[in-house]
């Protein structure tokens, strides 16, 4: 029996007006491996990433994270996002709190840490993530790349078994977004599991593992990014490729 | 293109000294001045008309009076020591119960949103002054509340129900995403609510609040009608008592304004300095 961290099982979800935006979608994750999600705008990505840690609730399929059944069960819930850290394309900071308050607070409400060893792993954190002289800043003066940095750091400090990143670099302007992937990359390569969604090709060959291309709420293909990006099957995957490239 | 920008240049320079007049605070001196003078002269006309003859010197020993070499604090100072009393216990329990019905009209409960939402019709559909009634005389004795306690409810409630709007709007004018990083932390609802939605949803909503909050005061001046002796109603009394109807009820007014007016002003600093950056 092989051991996945996440097991995807004939997945749909339909928003409220009728819209598809996931069809029966199936895949099993291991741990440590990095997946890129990758398909056009409205392809489901973002729905099927907010789905895995119960923000989105899927209406038939299931999903098991770590062992844990996402169902109705509201423990279930809190104990899946307990272990999944979440990075969003909008950086959702917390305004009213400073760099490192936003780290703090989940290990301080959720692990119940006292505040000496949060802030301590927060700013081991914040160095981490290269912005520990920014601890004290509020997001608004921050650029968006450090915000987004801040959020990765906020999402770790919750010593999460799986990352999933949704479009993280999306909303950022061009001389920022490499920050915010090496970063990443450095997170990969230390063994984390990640579930990205992005369109950021460089990255996805660098340290992927397989890549899903998804199209109206299904897989149209997966593979190794060589094999995706170099050698796609799919009329469907050859069109979006040229049309990014 | 070209034209068009060119006619708004013009426009704005012509606009200029005008606004230039109108900023300058010679003109806002000169325009308070005569604010006053024909206030004056009104009300020195209207009381001439009336044959009223002002008194104000009996007028302060119903705020302070020296009594064997000590001074005592007259009827309309403790009217409004009442009122601030009356208005305080009200005030936190209008925020509380107007937090609870904002957060349970917000909640996944089916009877928590028919709930609030008859008693939020209700009471923004009847007069407080009837509410006053009806809890005095008709719920105060069932729950064997005394005059005070039914008053306080009534007020409560109904600045409950305003505050209630205020503190959804407050709410549900933040970000979706605030919520799901919030979720997607692990924190519960409760952690969710207090530490991120609260706190921005506060800052906020302070403005209207605090005209809830100097609605709540001025309101209090109602219940004088089941016998409690706030500033309106100590100001009633003296003025049947002395005939100094316009004396009490310009000084009344004015302590109302004094106490209103500063904590206006409290919140307006307050605002500037909790400003959230977003």
């Amino acid at each position: 029996m092989e051991d996945y961290i996440i097991e995807i099982e004939n997945v749909s979800k339909t928003f409220a007006g009728g819209v598809e935006a996931v069809r029966g979608f199936s895949a099993k994750i291991r741990r440590q491996e990095v997946v890129v999600i990758m398909g056009p705008s409205g392809s489901g990505k973002s729905t099927l990433l907010r789905c895995i840690n119960g923000l989105e609730t899927a209406e038939s399929g299931t999903i098991i994270v770590d062992g844990i059944p996402l169902d109705d069960d509201k423990r279930h819930r809190l104990e899946i996002r307990k272990e999944v850290g979440m990075v969003f394309q909008s950086f959702n900071l917390f305004p009213h709190l400073t760099a490192l308050e936003n780290v703090n607070l989940a290990q301080r409400r959720v692990r119940k840490k006292d505040k000496a060893v949060a802030t301590q792993r927060s700013m081991e954190l914040l160095q981490m993530v290269g912005i520990a002289d920014k601890a004290h800043n509020y997001p608004a003066q921050l650029s968006g790349g450090q915000q987004q940095r801040v959020a990765i750091a906020r999402a770790l400090a919750m010593a999460p078994k799986v990352m999933l990143f949704d479009e993280p670099t999306s909303a950022l302007d061009p001389e920022m977004i490499n920050e915010v992937l090496d970063v990443m990359k450095t997170l990969a390569r230390s063994g984390m599991t990640m579930v990205v969604v992005t369109h950021e090709m460089g990255f996805a060959r660098e340290v992927s593992d397989w890549v899903i291309f998804m199209d109206e709420g299904q897989i149209v293909e997966t593979g190794t990014p060589e094999r995706i990006f170099e050698h796609p099957q799919e009329e469907r995957t050859q069109r979006f490729l040229s049309q990014i490239l | 293109m070209n034209t068009n920008s060119a006619s708004t240049v013009a426009t704005l320079r012509k606009s200029k000294p005008w606004s230039f007049l109108f900023r300058s605070p010679g003109r806002d001196i000169a325009q308070f001045a005569l604010l006053i003078v024909v206030g004056v002269w009104l009300i020195s006309l209207s009381t001439a008309r009336l044959g009223y003859y002002w008194q104000w010197y009996r007028l302060p020993r119903y705020l302070f009076r020296i009594e064997a070499g000590r001074l005592v604090v007259g009827d309309l100072i403790k009217g409004l020591l009442f009122t601030f009393r009356i208005s305080g216990v009200s005030l936190v329990l209008a925020l509380a119960v107007g937090l609870a019905t904002a957060l349970l009209r917000l909640s996944d409960s089916f009877m928590g949103r028919v709930l609030t939402r008859v008693y939020l019709e209700v009471i923004r559909n009847t007069p407080l002054l009837v509410q006053i009634y009806l809890l005095y005389f008709v719920i105060g004795p069932i729950l064997g509340l005394g005059r005070f306690a039914s008053a306080v409810l009534a007020l409560s409630l109904f600045e409950g129900a305003y505050l209630s709007e205020i503190f959804r709007a407050g709410i549900v004018s933040l970000h979706k995403g605030q919520w799901e990083a919030a979720y997607s932390l692990g924190l519960s609802r409760f952690d969710t609510y207090r530490d991120v939605i609260l706190p921005q949803a506060l800052r906020r909503i302070l403005p209207p609040l605090t005209g809830e909050v100097i609605s709540l005061i001025k309101n209090t001046s109602l219940v004088g009608l089941v016998s409690l002796s706030d500033l309106a109603l100590q100001a009633r009394v003296i003025a049947a008592d002395t005939f100094l109807t316009f004396e009490v009820w310009f000084a009344t007014a004015a302590i109302y304004l004094a106490v209103t007016v500063p904590l206006s002003m409290i919140v307006y600093a307050m605002e500037k300095r909790f400003r959230v950056l977003t």
